[in-house]
């Protein structure tokens, strides 16, 4: 069977089938027989060529995480992306950049005015999480549209912040 | 001795502080902010009480709320664990007033040590070795050229103004003393508008190296050798080790009887540290002494085996220490990792969210100082700590490897940790050959991106995710067949996310 998914918001297509007892994986490039059995809802053990692997799991929505020899690997189900934006922004239907809180906070300061012209990289706003402060930037020269929140603001992520026109 | 205590903090920490508090027969009660109500200290306090929101000013930091919470409960002493009010004299002389016993030092000790100023001058008449600098700012050049003579080269100038590198220069002979100085001077105008700068010795290769002390009230101090804390991004510590592997016995008897001598000139009684820095060529300077139980104390704990949290109790308690110092003795070695809630592959941006599953590492010589567990929230209004993993082994080689056996072990899956990071860290032949200065990271991991796509492990992953969509309780989830309903009119409104709202 064909599976699509995302890795590091990138799109990965790969195939998986169900053969005497083994699984047949192939992206393609490769092709693995595998031997893989569940051990508990957070565990499965995977056999390739005679080398175990131990590999943990856990889910949270649509996000399944995996912990492979220490790294952890995060995998979404695919969905249409819009290149050339960084994460974080959204390109909104007037075609203005919507910056959104990277992880939920607390706005200390907000650096910019409305029809303030900014450069890219220039610090927009400061947003405080975990006693640290995080500069947010702006990815574009471009001009500032609309301020959304204000200093002393709790945000969310995704919490939209400052919408940009780029120039 | 205490029949209960008020334990002023939370996470990993007032964790520990209960525990030992319940292994003494005492009552504990923890206290929390709103979103902490689940947390791992709450859960394991004979009682526990809120004191207020989120914001730690308005519930950890607020003094009232706290005395009111001790008073209530009956608590005869407050343990304030290590941040927040622990090194606040002023709520030191709070509880003194109000006759709870502050688990600490006494609060004209706390205010000495805590003024650089103050402290500085009480300790250079008693002998102890401070970083030499000028006390003053001459803006005269031939008067700074006799001073660096005095200091002795390398010197450091500093901007007076200054902070963030700005003006700063190192110089390492006469020579390039004028140009130096007149370019820190040119630069020190620009950025601050205040040409004045002073020197300061230069430490070549600095090792951060600080002595554990308990002090009663009874006029007896002992040192508990030190610890290594070297290893240091952005100022804060990450990995702590002892013993160092820079001192000899000789340099430890005398840095080890110099930190006893700054506790009793202070006045100081309880645990506490004192830190100094120990350049390449085994000179040591003090540098501040931490009035606490400090993030690290474990590795003390598991090389003398004294519990150091104990101690405190029955030195606030009135008790007498029961040993010297000629009873103490430093065993095997010992290093701790601490475990950050933090994205390495992100700048090390705090990383917060639901632990989905979480699973410590176990075995000989292990020992795990935890405040969270599966399922638990990381709130975002604190530091990012999670736990510190810390082992002990007969000698150092194989500490090593027990800590990295240890992280490679730990899995935390949800929210973003360091442990990938330290167990690289720990893994480096530098490391490994006791090369450990404060600029560690910054030489040996200023680029460091992991492992971050391993062909063959990215391949494991998409496989287990196509065998989880095969017959875990989602199946069909990412299976192409399905993606009728992906293409649907919904997402050509621009970039659409999964559980976005």
């Amino acid at each position: 069977m064909e599976f699509e998914f995302l890795l590091n918001e990138v799109l990965q297509k790969i195939s998986l089938e169900k053969k005497e007892g083994f699984y047949i994986f192939s992206d393609g490039e490769k092709t693995y027989e595998a031997d893989i059995q569940q051990i508990s809802p957070h565990q499965i053990s995977v056999l390739i060529d005679d080398v175990s692997f131990r590999i943990y799991t856990a889910r949270d929505k649509d996000c399944r995480y995996f912990l492979i020899d220490g790294q952890q690997f995060v995998i979404k189900e695919p969905t249409e992306q819009v290149e050339g934006f960084r994460e974080g922004e959204e390109k909104t239907s007037e075609g203005t950049l919507l910056v959104k809180a990277p992880m939920p906070g607390k706005v200390i300061k907000i650096c910019v005015s409305v029809k303030d012209e900014v450069r890219k990289n220039q610090t927009l706003a400061i947003v405080e999480a975990m006693k640290m402060e995080n500069e947010i930037k702006a990815s574009v020269d471009s001009m500032i549209k609309e301020i959304h929140v204000k200093a002393g603001d709790l945000v969310d992520s995704e919490t939209p912040l400052i919408e940009l026109e780029p120039l | 001795m205490f029949k209960k205590i008020l334990v002023a903090n939370r996470g990993e920490i007032a964790v520990r502080i209960i525990k030992a508090c319940q292994e003494m027969g005492i009552c504990t009660v923890a206290v929390f902010s709103d979103v902490d109500r689940l947390s791992l200290h709450v859960q394991i306090a004979d009682e526990a009480i809120g004191i207020g929101p989120p914001p730690a000013v308005e519930s950890y930091l607020n003094m009232d709320r706290i005395i009111q919470t001790a008073r209530k409960t009956g608590a005869d002493a407050i343990h304030p664990g290590y941040g927040f009010l622990a090194e606040n004299a002023a709520f030191a002389r709070r509880c003194e007033k109000e006759k709870i016993v502050f688990i600490g030092p006494n609060s004209d000790a706390l205010e000495l040590v805590g003024d650089k100023v103050r402290s500085r001058q009480t300790l250079e008449k008693a002998d102890i070795p401070i970083i030499p600098g000028m006390k003053g700012i001459v803006k005269d050049t031939s008067a700074i050229r006799a001073e660096a003579q005095k200091i002795g080269y390398p010197v450091m100038i500093k901007a007076s103004a200054g902070g963030g590198g700005k003006g700063m220069r190192v110089v390492f002979d006469e020579k390039e003393l004028t140009p130096a100085l007149e370019a820190g001077m040119r630069e020190a105008k620009s950025a601050f508008g205040d040409e004045s700068v002073y020197l300061e010795k230069y430490i070549q290769e600095p090792r951060h190296v600080e002595f554990q002390v308990l002090a009663d009230n009874h006029g007896n101090v002992i040192h508990l050798f030190e610890r290594e804390c070297s290893i240091q991004r952005r100022h804060q510590k990450i990995v702590e080790e002892t013993p160092s592997q820079a001192l000899d016995s000789g340099l430890r008897t005398r840095m080890g009887e110099t930190a006893r001598k700054v506790m009793q000139v202070s006045g100081y009684n309880n645990a506490g540290t004192v830190e100094f820095l120990l350049d390449k060529d085994k000179n040591f300077y003090f540098l501040e002494v931490n009035a606490r139980l400090q993030v690290e104390h474990p590795v003390t704990e598991l090389t003398t085996g004294i519990d150091l949290v104990h101690q405190q109790i029955k030195i606030a308690a009135g008790e007498m220490l029961s040993f010297g110092q000629e009873d103490m003795e430093q065993k095997g070695h010992a290093i701790e990792c601490r475990i950050y809630a933090e994205d390495p592959h992100n700048n090390f941006l705090p990383s917060s969210g639901k632990i989905l599953y979480f699973k410590e590492p176990h075995g000989p010589g292990v020992r795990h100082d935890c405040g969270i567990y599966s399922g638990w929230d990381v709130p975002i209004f604190y530091d990012p700590i999670l736990a510190k993993l810390i082992v002990w082994a007969e000698n150092r080689e194989v500490a090593c490897e027990r800590m990295i056996k240890a992280l490679d072990d730990y899995v935390i899956l949800g929210v973003q940790t360091s442990i990938r990071f330290l167990r690289d860290l720990i893994g480096h032949p530098q490391f490994h050959k006791g090369n450990t200065t404060t600029s560690f990271i910054p030489d040996h991991f200023a680029d460091w991106t992991g492992e971050k796509d391993s062909e063959e492990k990215r391949r494991l992953a998409l496989l287990v995710a196509a065998f989880d969509s095969l017959t875990g309780p989602t199946s069909g989830k990412g299976l192409k067949t399905a993606k009728k309903e992906i293409y649907s009119p919904w997402l050509s409104l621009g970039k659409w996310r999964l559980g976005g709202k």
